[in-house]
């Protein structure tokens, strides 16, 4: 797929600015704070209906404004289409589809589809478990966009059931029982989508991480659930998350937390024998985060039988040469990618072909010849 | 700035859902400038609909009379009781003019965040009523949200050993609400019910 233009309006430090693209490449260079991630994050927010970045949409509004909006022209392998998110301070939002409005917000996941690299994700086989979470649930909804519900309505049911296991006197038994059937219907929604995602990405993964490395460590990625991993039956996953909540409610009580669940889940990736968390070295660490982004691009671009764009954000300078190269290669001119940097100095050569760069300026993009 | 009964009629005003100081106060000079007559009318109306207005206590919708006119009415089965979270929803049921029942408000819907458990709801009256009514079968229409489901589930355990249980199909928007799904949807959602298990 491939944008063909993108309009933003009282998004972060942008007031009116729009702009056509003519290369499979667009390279956004300028000095700290200009506004080159905000622009990414438009295009994230189009795709997955939610940013990296911010907690609420008051965040991504103009300051000053009680509104803002971006607007994309999407070039599919199906036709084009049309993509307008409105943001309200107050948190509403409206979406439209070729200019009509939707009833959902979600029916304007799956029209555009991202792989966004950043350089905050070099520390994703290192980081905290929230944000391997995160990284599964930013692909799940553009590959099937109803996950974007599941996973709210998971929230959801866990917001309520903590509530309740805080409540003073403690609640009886078969009032948390009503929540744990909820919290365990849901859960495993989410839980067999997550691990479905795994399964598909790994042989990706594996194939990518020997190519870059030149080695043949076989990689795995493994879902670490306190619900055991036996099958796909979803009423048998949904007995296991009852046992789990049966044998922890104590702990919970007196908690006062839910303490079982895809929001306490967590992915390890284990080269050879060995978890890359805990003695991968950095170089191997990014090396296995490179190789899972393409695994994610390769994934995407299967579904969909159109490759996704790919978002680097401030990582290609982390990247070495050879790894740079490898990427180019990969990418080549059949992926739309959007880079941003502070030097063009401090990448290869070969990414400014068949590139248009512009130059970031406190909100505004100005052509660099 | 205003004079007293002004600011007191635009604090007033401004604690309505939706109204905001600057509607408040545009709504309040609107009062003041009708004929004075429509505007009493308009407060008469106010006194009226709150001192006569109560609930009605068989299915406990709002009503001036107790029974109301459903649960009055020889007409509507006894035998069938839908089951709604509030009276904006028995609205909404009898807008489709598909359904010859009886109706019981709830009066909300399971959420613990909001301090609301069975016990604030009217589940008790609901059971007791089924049993004295003898009802062949209830009704649940509710959102399918979280709480709304957690609300059926719960009810449709309770009532079960007493009655049958169903819901209304789905087809009703994910999480959207009884009062905005137009009467050609709740009507084929009444339809389609199905019994809970
Ligand atoms: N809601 C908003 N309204 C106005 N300006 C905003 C808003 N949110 C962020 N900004 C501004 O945007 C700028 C940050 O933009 P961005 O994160 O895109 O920087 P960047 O160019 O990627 O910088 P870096 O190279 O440091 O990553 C800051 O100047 C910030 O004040
Ligand atoms: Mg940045
Ligand atoms: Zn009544």
């Amino acid at each position: 797929m491939f944008v063909q233009s993108l309009h933003l309006t009282q998004f972060r430090n942008y007031l009116d600015q729009s702009i056509t693209f003519e290369q499979p490449k667009l390279i956004l260079v300028g000095d700290n704070a200009q506004g080159k991630s905000n622009f990414l994050e438009a295009l994230q927010l189009l795709a997955t209906g939610r940013s990296q970045r911010a907690n609420r949409d008051r965040e991504l509004i103009q300051q000053g404004s009680d509104q803002g909006r971006v607007l994309a022209q999407v070039e599919r392998r199906e036709g084009r289409v049309e993509l307008e998110l409105i943001l309200r301070a107050t948190g509403h939002r409206t979406a439209r589809l070729n200019g009509v409005t939707q009833p959902r917000i979600g029916n304007l996941l799956g029209q555009l589809n991202t792989v966004f690299f950043s350089s905050w994700d070099l520390d994703l086989v290192r980081g905290n478990p929230q944000q391997r979470r995160s990284w599964l649930d930013g692909i799940l909804v553009q590959l099937e966009p109803i996950y974007a519900q599941l996973s709210d309505q998971y929230q959801q049911v866990l917001h309520q059931r903590n509530s309740l296991l805080k409540q003073i006197p403690p609640v009886p038994d078969h009032e948390l029982a009503l929540w744990d059937e909820q919290l365990a219907r849901h859960g495993t929604r989410v839980i067999r989508r997550r691990r479905r995602l795994l399964t598909r990405l790994a042989p990706l993964a594996t194939h990518w991480q020997s190519v870059i490395s030149g080695g043949n460590e076989t990689l795995q990625l493994s879902y670490q659930s306190r619900i055991p991993d036996q099958g796909d039956d979803p009423l048998q996953i949904e007995q296991q998350f009852r046992e789990q909540l049966a044998q922890k409610q104590a702990a919970e009580r007196y908690q006062g937390l839910s303490l079982v669940g895809p929001h306490r889940d967590e992915v390890e990736f284990i080269l050879g024998e060995t978890p890359a968390r805990l003695y991968g070295s950095q170089g191997q660490q990014r090396t296995l985060v490179l190789a899972l982004k393409l695994a994610e691009l390769e994934l995407l671009e299967q579904v969909n039988q159109q490759p996704p764009l790919l978002l680097l954000d401030d990582v290609l300078a982390e990247l070495d040469l050879k790894r740079q190269n490898q990427l180019l290669g990969t990418i080549g001119e059949r992926v739309q990618t959007f880079v941003t940097t502070t030097h063009l100095g401090s990448f290869e050569r070969g990414w400014l072909k068949s590139a248009q760069v512009y130059q970031v300026n406190a909100g505004s993009l100005q052509e660099v010849s | 700035m205003y004079t007293r009964p002004l600011a007191r009629l635009i604090d007033q005003l401004q604690r309505l859902p939706g109204i905001g100081p600057k509607t408040a106060q545009r709504l309040a000079f609107y009062l003041l400038k009708r004929p004075k007559q429509e505007t009493l009318q308009l407060a008469q109306s106010l006194i009226d609909a709150t001192e006569q207005i109560g609930v009605c206590r068989q299915c406990f919708t709002l009503s001036a009379e107790d029974p109301c006119d459903i649960c009055s009415n020889p007409n509507r089965e006894l035998s069938q009781v839908c089951v709604v979270a509030e009276p904006r929803d028995v609205i909404a049921m009898e807008r489709t003019r598909e359904y010859k029942g009886r109706y019981h408000v709830l009066g909300g819907l399971l959420s613990p965040m909001e301090g609301i458990g069975p016990e604030q709801l009217k589940v008790k009256e609901l059971v007791q009523r089924v049993n004295r009514d003898e009802v062949g079968e209830v009704i649940m229409a509710i959102n399918p949200s979280v709480e709304g489901e957690t609300t059926i589930l719960y009810v449709g355990k309770l009532l079960k050993p007493f009655t049958k249980v169903t819901r209304l199909a789905s087809g009703l928007p994910m999480g959207g609400d009884l009062e905005y799904a137009d009467e050609m949807t709740l009507a084929r959602a009444l339809e389609d019910r199905r019994e809970l298990i």
